[in-house]
């Protein structure tokens, strides 16, 4: 079976995404872009049981890199477009994914994903960001809706955990852009150190 | 301009929106804050400020105070009101982590 690095969120549906492959045998690698000050510990917190729960369950270690996202937030909110601000945050987080699949020597990617929930999960935004990386994405929930998912996650045991309390990312702008272009995207980064700000993010991760 | 104090949305912190809607000037606000040794970052569209508890400043003016604790997002409430209000910060202790 192959490794892969989990983009993990602390929300409903990462989790669930990593049981579906897990249950196939495969090795997975977790990582969590830590978004604070923009938000706060619940994220990672729920991530922290939601990975407890699935080692136990499929008897895996999972190793988890926290990758602090807040600086990389202030300077897209600083330097660029705040209406693609999700995008730009989202090609951040798979190059820090795949930063790390690098290093652990992962083939693929994984995200909890669905279509159309948020305005990051339109066709056009999934395919600006994820134009970003190289590896393969691969997307479980693609074909569920919310209410399977959530059954799911209610019989694994990591709804409750989802649903706990917790303070909503301060990054997403007020009027997210729901299309973009991968041009108008480019020209964006064009304003950054990409290479750079990926680098500082990685290497300051806390593995757990 | 601020009515009330409520539990946001995902349960976790307290929010405080302005009535009616109004923008507010958040180069005044950081230099407020940066004058009473409050740490605050700039984000451009945003400020975060930590008072007794770390508070998200919108430029469209919502409060975003980071606690479930509904006293202690009182207080720090307490003294932000009167200078996204036009006047100066409330007394109290410095931010703190």
């Amino acid at each position: 079976m192959a490794r892969g690095v989990m983009l993990m969120s602390g929300g409903i549906d990462s989790p669930v995404a990593m049981h579906y492959l897990l249950r196939q045998g495969h090795e997975l690698l977790a990582v969590h872009m830590d978004n604070r000050p923009f938000t706060d510990d619940s994220p990672l917190s729920k991530v922290v049981d939601h990975l407890t729960i699935l080692r136990e369950r499929y008897h895996q270690p999972i190793r988890l890199y926290v990758v602090p996202h807040g600086s990389t937030q202030v300077t897209l909110m600083r330097e660029t477009d705040r209406h693609v601000g999700c995008v730009l945050c989202r090609r951040f987080m798979w190059r820090s994914a795949e930063r790390v699949a690098e290093r652990e020597g992962a083939t693929f990617l994984v995200t909890g994903e669905a279509l159309g929930q948020v305005a990051s999960q339109t066709l056009s935004n999934m395919r600006s960001a994820t134009a970003s990386v190289h590896l393969p994405i691969v997307r479980p929930l693609i074909g569920l809706d919310k209410q399977e998912i959530e059954a799911v996650a209610r019989s694994i045991g990591t709804y409750e955990i989802s649903t706990r309390p917790g303070v909503c990312c301060q990054a997403v702008p007020d009027k997210p852009a729901t299309r973009s272009n991968l041009v108008q995207i480019l020209r964006e980064e064009e304003r950054l150190d990409v290479e750079q700000i990926i680098d500082d993010c990685v290497r300051k991760a806390v593995i757990l | 301009m601020y009515r009330t104090l409520r539990v946001c949305s995902s349960g976790g912190g307290f929010e405080a929106l302005p009535e009616p809607p109004r923008p507010v000037d958040l180069a005044r606000i950081r230099a407020a804050l940066e004058e009473a040794h409050v740490p605050v970052l700039d984000a451009r569209v945003m400020l975060i400020a930590t008072l007794e508890v770390e508070v998200t400043i919108s430029r469209a003016g919502r409060l975003l105070f980071k606690t479930a604790d509904p006293a202690m997002a009182d207080r720090a409430f307490g003294r932000l009101r009167p200078l996204l209000e036009g006047g100066a910060l409330g007394g109290g202790p410095a931010g703190h982590d």
